[in-house]
């Protein structure tokens, strides 16, 4: 028996979803902590961009989608991942 | 047409382009004032004039909503009006006090005129755009409650559409945002904190709506595009202009005595007030693209794909290059506000009024769905000539303006006020001549009307092909 | 009406996104609006270090935990609605939904909550830069997640009433794709708020 697609796109949604789960764990535990350093804080802008690329490429579906929109979310995320790094960056 | 009670709109689109007449009078007299300040003086001074223009431009454009109402909420409820005989009363209501405003306006000083009206029972006049007198005051709302009663009774009786809700909304906020122009506190910056309620929520705000619904309407008819395509695309836009036009009412709130944190909330949201207007520009284009049929009128789809463009340019683009704190810090109360100002008025609210009375005007005087081809093409004449004068008009008050924000504000020696415009008038020269031209078109716009009217109809092309 | 959606064409990418393309516009004019905000935060905090960091301390990161899993949870609960009403199981994409509105429904009060606390111990928008910043980011999100919650209220209601099937059900992927930008805006402001210092 073969898988319907939408299967084939379920599945990889839901381990999505417990990567999503465990990288806000470390993004809160990284706050808990108290971490400090230029390099903690690129650590957890970084991880809030995949999360972010992660929920455009598979809750949205754009992985299916080609050209203009297949990469808009992408687009999004690196612009504001540019911005707020480089204020970040710039006030150290 | 398909309603006899939608002809009720026609005496107020006659009304509404006999007011646009005066408004542009006016606005030459003004204009000319600029550069020689005593011209027509003491007969009709500068801040007479002034009021004059825009309080007509105001009247003209609420005429043009009524009248659009009038005439497409049947068609869309698909039913007679609830009381033509209402529609009228109000019209003669609306335009006595209109008139007998103006004239109270130009005859009496204004001061005499609060005196003469008994501006001290209720005081509310004196404010830029709400200077009418308490009793005219009282009056739009009663005109406005009356309209309200009928437009309603229609819709809620009839076939519910997107378009006529959206309408309805528009409308009610229209009038229940009238209510703060009753609102006048002691205390300044409440005064006008709350006078930006009336003056920016009606143009930045409920009028949106009543301009996209207007439009909506029109390119459902004239392109066939299906309704629930348009709809979608009205529920968009709507919901767009609402996100950033009401808290974009903070961009009016810099450093007038507001807490500060209005200089981030209106730059941020109404840097992104261009956004719906955009939609609308791509909306219309999309529609016209996709339609299934010619429509003969080709006329008020010229319109109303100015309409889209002019309304971007004017209150987006225009509207944006002032619009953040730190630039506004420089700009505010300059010509570039007038510059903005001319543009996205006509851009949106002027293009859309002459849109809705393009396409229903032929219907209502007899013909099928168009006029003869003579009386489209002058019409077509007349909306290059108004719109193009009226992008000279921008472009000169926005030099103006920068010159005039830099010799006065932004330079190492910032001159006073009276001797910056002085080196700016050239500019206003400029602005006047394109004013002439913009009077040439609107005499060739009511001419349209005149012209060709026993020549035939453009014929009805069915079903011609999308790629056409 | 709908041609097939986007996964049932294999190895066929479609041109433009699940959901109605007037949507996606809208979803690109909020993210704009986000990004400014962003940006405006960042760069302002540049001037501002100190204060910034001292009062992102006073701020509940275990609260904002709980509502960042209670976003994610609810954009997978729409994630498998959306799946079940493309294999034609309208009654489980309807109870997916409401699942979704419940996860939200808790955002909302935890989130509320958080308020509460603020508001008791006097702070206001105009106390200081990072406040106003703090208030006006999530509240902005604040009320995109009200509107989510209505969309997705009206999706459930109108697929328990068997508006929508396999065939055609853009509504839903509509709805589903504005939830994850809600959700992926606060993935965003999480960490930017919350915790990077």
């Amino acid at each position: 028996m073969t898988d319907s697609l939408t299967q084939r796109w379920m599945r990889p949604c839901t381990l999505v979803y417990g990567v999503l789960m465990g990288l806000t764990l470390i993004t809160w535990a990284v706050g808990m902590l108290e971490l400090q350093g230029l390099g903690v804080t690129f650590l957890v802008l970084g991880l809030a961009l995949l999360k972010g690329h992660l929920i455009g490429d598979w809750f949205m579906g754009l992985r299916s989608v080609r050209g203009f929109w297949r990469w808009v979310i992408v687009f999004w995320l690196l612009l504001v991942g540019g911005l707020v790094g480089a204020a970040f960056w710039l006030s150290v | 047409m398909q309603y006899q009670s939608q002809s009720v709109a026609k005496l107020y689109f006659v009304a509404a382009i006999g007011l646009f007449v005066g408004q542009i009078l006016f606005g030459l007299i003004l204009g000319l004032q600029y550069v020689i300040g005593d011209f027509l003086f003491p007969a009709i001074p500068f801040n007479v004039a002034r009021m004059v223009h825009t309080n007509l431009l105001i009247v003209w454009l609420l005429f043009g909503f009524m009248g659009a109402a009038y005439y497409l909420v049947p068609e869309e409820a698909e039913r007679e009006l609830f009381s033509p005989g209402l529609a009228k009363l109000l019209f003669w209501v609306f335009l006595i006090a209109g008139a007998l405003t103006v004239l109270g306006y130009l005859l009496v000083p204004y001061s005499s005129l609060a005196d003469l009206t008994g501006n001290d029972l209720l005081p509310t006049m004196g404010r830029e755009f709400l200077e009418q007198p308490t009793i005219t005051k009282l009056g739009i709302v009663v005109v406005a409650l009356g309209f309200l009663f009928n437009i309603g009774m229609t819709i809620l009786s009839g076939r519910k559409t997107v378009v006529n809700l959206v309408l309805l909304i528009g409308l009610v906020g229209l009038a229940v945002l009238f209510l703060f122009s009753f609102y006048n506190p002691d205390n300044l910056v409440n005064d006008k904190y709350y006078w930006w309620w009336v003056v920016h929520l009606w143009v930045e705000g409920v009028w949106e709506l009543i301009l996209g619904s207007i439009l909506a309407f029109v390119l459902i008819k004239t392109t066939g595009v299906d309704r629930e395509v348009i709809e979608k695309w009205l529920y968009v836009i709507i919901a767009m202009t609402l996100i950033t036009g009401i808290v974009g009412t903070g961009h009016h709130y810099y450093w007038i005595g507001t807490p500060e944190y209005w200089q981030w909330w209106g730059s941020v949201f109404s840097a992104m007030e261009p956004i719906p207007f955009f939609m609308m520009t791509v909306f219309a284009f999309n529609m016209v693209n996709r339609r299934r049929r010619n429509h003969p009128n080709q006329a008020a789809v010229l319109w109303a794909l100015g309409t889209a463009v002019m309304a971007f340019l004017g209150a987006g683009v225009w509207g944006f290059l002032h619009t953040l704190a730190p630039v506004n810090y420089y700009t505010h109360g300059s010509q570039i506000t007038a510059a903005h100002g001319h543009m996205a008025f006509y851009g949106a609210y002027v293009m859309v009024v002459l849109t809705i009375i393009s396409y229903a005007m032929p219907m209502m005087r007899g013909r099928q769905a168009a006029n003869s081809n003579r009386s489209q093409v002058l019409e077509m004449w007349s909306f290059w000539l108004m719109t193009v004068s009226i992008v000279f008009i921008t472009l000169f008050l926005t030099g103006a303006g920068i010159l005039q924000v830099y010799l006065q504000r932004f330079s190492e020696n910032p001159m006073p006020f009276m001797m910056v415009q002085e080196k700016i008038s050239l500019f206003y020269w400029l602005r006047e001549i394109a004013g002439l031209v913009f009077l040439v078109g609107l005499v060739l716009y009511v001419a349209s009307f005149f012209v060709g009217s026993k020549d035939p109809e453009v014929a009805v092309e069915q079903a011609a092909s999308p790629t056409a | 009406m709908r041609q097939l959606n986007p996964l049932e064409r294999q190895g066929e990418a479609l041109r433009y996104p699940p959901g109605d393309l007037a949507v996606w516009i809208f979803i690109l004019a909020e993210l704009s609006v986000f990004a400014i905000f962003f940006a405006a935060y960042a760069f302002t905090r540049m001037q501002h270090v100190a204060l910034f960091d001292q009062y992102q301390a006073t701020l509940d990161r275990t609260s904002a935990l709980y509502n960042t899993l209670a976003l994610i949870t609810a954009s997978y609960f729409v994630v498998r609605a959306v799946a079940a009403i493309r294999e034609n199981r309208a009654a489980q994409s309807r109870n997916w939904l409401w699942a979704g509105v419940g996860m939200g429904l808790l955002f909302l009060v935890i989130k509320g909550a958080e308020y509460a606390h603020h508001f008791a111990e006097g702070v206001r928008l105009s106390t200081n830069t990072f406040y106003m910043f703090y208030l006006s980011l999530t509240f902005f999100h604040f009320m995109h997640v009200i509107l989510g919650i209505i969309v997705l209220a009206v999706l459930a209601v109108r697929t328990g009433q068997g508006h929508y099937d396999a065939a055609s059900h853009t509504d839903i992927e509509s709805g589903a794709s504005y939830w994850h930008m809600v959700d992926l805006v606060w993935l965003i402001l999480f960490p930017l708020v919350y915790v990077m210092h």
